[in-house]
């Protein structure tokens, strides 16, 4: 069997070849014949590589550890799911699971465009399988799947057990599929520079997956958040550390490209720009690879490290200077012949969100990276932690929030008094008057106080867009508020799902600032019977108990929730102790609601005296985290679900009339 | 042109904010991030700073007590990989530093010859008080037959 999954890695570095091959010949000698057998060894090489991920499956499954992989991340007693999850537990197999992901985008983008794009598919698709031919090399010559093992072991050394956890089941999936569909408009991207094809086809051709990219990046991110929240066991859920940083930094450059391709829709300006950022979040992909697998950035959470590094970063150096000189032999093509004309205009304020997510980002890269830097500049290693991180994006973070505010409101071009007023004298009211009283009545964290009043702001402004938006539709076509609530939605799915998602982004920014600014903290060391307050409640400790599996050992902590002296609830903290790895791990307790999360994990117990050290933590506002993250979801299906009939053009088309202006 | 102009004064000055954000936050938030062998060697220059040190846990020297949740033990330097495979530290090995770490639960993922990252100030007598033991995962087990 493993010589199947071999052979069919093979076969596919043969076919991304040919294809790359058949592409350029077709396109450059107009010879369709080529383009279509390209577009077929496409699809023939996504079916090798989805034999060998069933290959790696079936020894997975029927745990055939005479696989190095299967043995290294399996055993007899994982259970299934987590099987099948280890096919991205460790480096072979994520590697290949990246391949898989990027061969099916491929199809399909070739798919798309068997009769669209006819000038720059060809080398969009050859672009891409340029792409895939790094990892198929990868996966052929240096870090093989399905190398065997000598001696055939007995049992597998098993999943990690921290990655034994539905979380970090779909985590690295989400992201994945976020990294790997970045390419998509990357390689159209390229195909414009390469062809000189310039208009903005290759955005309108790939905006689909450039949402579809930037929503499973969000997911991803949430759900890795999630999982340190639930698994880790600190209390928190983000902590900078480099591996999530890699996974922050596309994010936030794919946020700005789909905000500035707006303006390139619209305008026709910022072409170099936009160029410019599809590069470098495909960049950031790949240098995200990179420094998660070499090891050349300490990590807490550090992966596999092994010798990858190297042929990342060649490969990450030649995808940067190639795509580089291309712009600049193209850039003289790529000025735009309009500009800005105020600062009170749209364009200006999704410049200024572009500048200051892009900032984030470099900010973010600079404190990642800090650390070589400063010991090849100095010849020490200097860190910055979490500080660094949070006083240079908690400023940032709120210009941001002003502009989600402003840029989907104000005018384009340039906004008049009468624009301004009608569209933020009532918001600008209200989160000011929030703000006022959050600080009468007590609230001294300034950074807060701005950002609860900044969220009133913002979510004033959509509000007040839906309630002109009905009413604009009641007056003119006299329907009731539901139905023209809908009918905004459906007929402007893009320019409300982005308000939706808005709204998302919002939620999070509650919770973010609520576990920031207002998050408590207690380590307490009890007797059985004794009790402390946390967060309103009284928190009694009422013992623990042990129990034991084949595979693991339970010490469970019993604490009581009181409130006014009525038990409400009862939370159990665990720690387990794994017997294969050896290893304890923490499981946390949680409970949450709306307003708050209590969080209590079992730090430490002695077994003479009986007596435990909690830690307690409230975490504010965290719900709304991944609540936002529901509502994010659901604005993101809005905006990207296909249409059948096509609806009039799109909000931010050139010449769209807009309904509610 | 006047008003492209004063285009790039306005995004000049918000670049200008972020870099200022940066190297301010940078001055304010650094420390020091070295090895065992570095803080032996620059011992007398390092007092009273917040250090980060990587250093991996000697076996034999490690105590707990659960109930005043003290943690002691003595990290090593973490051998080159490349040289060769990775071999117990062994007790020839002199260059240690003593750390304490008192208030925080033993990581779940602390074990001797685990690496580790401690953070913490350096005393005269080269003792690290730790605020923080961060214990580095891996994410691969090798299977105990091959050995």
């Amino acid at each position: 069997m493993p010589e199947l999954g071999k052979l069919a890695l093979a076969i596919a570095l043969l076919l991304a070849i040919y294809s790359i091959v058949a592409n350029i010949y077709g396109a450059r000698r107009n010879a369709p014949d080529f383009v279509a057998s390209a577009r077929h060894a496409i699809w023939a090489m996504c079916a090798m590589v989805t034999i060998a991920v069933v290959t790696l499956w079936t020894a997975l499954m029927r745990s055939d550890f005479s696989l190095e992989y299967v043995a290294a991340y399996s055993s007899t007693t994982l259970p299934t799911v987590y099987k099948i999850t280890s096919l991205w537990g460790g480096q072979q197999g994520s590697l290949l699971f990246w391949t898989w992901l990027l061969s099916i985008f491929t199809s399909i983008a070739a798919f798309q465009n068997r009769r669209r794009n006819p000038e720059i598919a060809p080398y969009a698709l050859a672009v891409m399988a340029a792409v895939a031919i790094f990892f198929l090399g990868m996966l052929n010559f240096v870090t093989r799947p399905f190398d065997l093992l000598a001696t055939i072991p007995r049992e597998g050394s098993d999943l990690n057990p921290l990655l034994q956890n539905y979380w970090m089941a779909i985590h690295p999936p989400s992201l994945y599929t976020g990294y790997v569909s970045s390419t998509v408009p990357f390689a159209f991207g390229a195909a414009a520079l390469i062809t000189g094809k310039l208009d903005d086809a290759w955005i309108r051709t790939t905006r689909r997956w450039a949402i579809f990219s930037w929503f499973f990046l969000t997911l991803g991110n949430m759900f890795g958040a999630r999982w340190a929240y639930e698994v880790l066991g600190w209390g928190g859920y983000w902590a900078w550390d480099p591996v999530e940083n890699a996974a922050f930094m596309p994010w936030l450059v794919m946020t700005a490209y789909l905000h500035s391709v707006m303006i390139q829709e619209r305008k026709d300006m910022l072409k170099v720009w936009n160029l410019a950022l599809i590069g470098l979040a495909f960049g950031l992909t790949l240098f995200g690879t990179f420094i998660t697998r070499s090891g050349v950035i300490s990590s807490v959470h550090s992966f596999t490290q092994s010798g990858l590094g190297p042929y990342f970063l060649t490969f990450l150096i030649v995808v940067t200077l190639s795509y580089t000189a291309l712009l600049i032999f193209r850039s003289k093509d790529l000025r735009s012949p309009a500009e800005f004309e105020s600062y009170l205009s749209r364009e200006a304020a999704f410049l200024f969100n572009n500048l200051v997510l892009v900032g984030i980002a470099f900010a973010v890269f600079w404190g990642t990276i800090f650390p070589v830097l400063s010991e090849a500049v100095r010849g020490v290693k200097i860190t910055v932690g979490p500080p660094f991180f949070n006083k240079v994006n908690a400023p940032l973070g709120l210009v941001l929030l002003f502009l989600t505010g402003v840029g989907p409101v104000i005018a384009w071009r340039r906004a008049s008094a009468k624009n301004l007023r009608r569209s933020f004298l009532v918001p600008t009211g209200l989160g000011l008057v929030g703000g006022v009283i959050l600080f009468v009545i007590g609230y001294r964290h300034y950074y807060a106080v701005v950002s609860f009043s900044l969220c009133i702001f913002v979510v004033a402004t959509i509000v007040a867009e839906f309630y002109r938006g009905i009413r604009a539709r009641q007056a003119m076509v006299g329907e009731n508020p539901l139905t023209a609530l809908t009918h905004l939605i459906s007929k402007n799915r893009r320019r409300y799902g982005g308000y939706i998602i808005h709204i998302g982004i919002v939620m999070m920014f509650l919770a973010i600032t609520g576990t920031s600014a207002f998050k408590e903290e207690k380590q307490i060391t009890l007797k059985p019977g004794e009790s402390f307050q946390m967060g309103g409640y009284t928190l009694r400790y009422d013992g623990v108990t042990s129990s034991e599996t084949p595979h693991v050992a339970y010490l469970r902590a019993s604490v009581a929730v009181l409130d006014g002296g009525r038990q409400i609830d009862t939370m159990l903290p665990e720690k387990r102790f794994y017997k294969k790895p050896e290893q304890p791990t923490t499981e946390v307790a949680i409970r949450s609601t709306l307003g708050a999360d209590l969080y209590l994990v079992l730090g430490s117990y002695d077994e003479p005296t009986k007596m435990a050290t909690i830690q307690a933590y409230v975490n504010p506002l965290i719900s709304f985290l991944w609540w936002g993250g529901i509502v994010l979801a659901l604005g993101t299906g809005v905006t990207i679900w296909p249409t059948r009939v096509r609806a009039p053009a799109p909000a931010y088309a050139p010449g769209a009339r807009e309904v509610a202006e | 042109m006047r008003v492209r102009a004063r285009f790039f004064v306005g995004a000049g000055l918000i670049v200008l904010a972020i870099a200022y954000l940066i190297v301010s936050a940078i001055r304010t938030t650094s420390e020091y991030y070295l090895t065992v062998d570095e803080v032996i060697a620059r011992q007398s220059q390092l007092g009273d700073q917040r250090l980060r040190i990587a250093g991996r846990v000697k076996p034999g020297t490690i105590s707990w007590d659960s109930t005043t949740l003290t943690l002691r033990f003595d990290i090593v330097p973490i051998p080159d990989a490349s040289v060769g495979p990775i071999k117990p530290v062994t007790a020839i090995d002199s260059r240690a530093l003593r750390v304490i770490c008192a208030g925080e639960p033993k990581p779940d993922m602390f074990a001797p010859d685990r690496d580790v990252i401690v953070e913490g100030t350096l005393d005269r007598a080269g003792l690290v008080t730790a605020t923080q033991v961060l214990t580095s995962c891996p994410s691969k087990y090798k299977p105990k037959q091959a050995q």
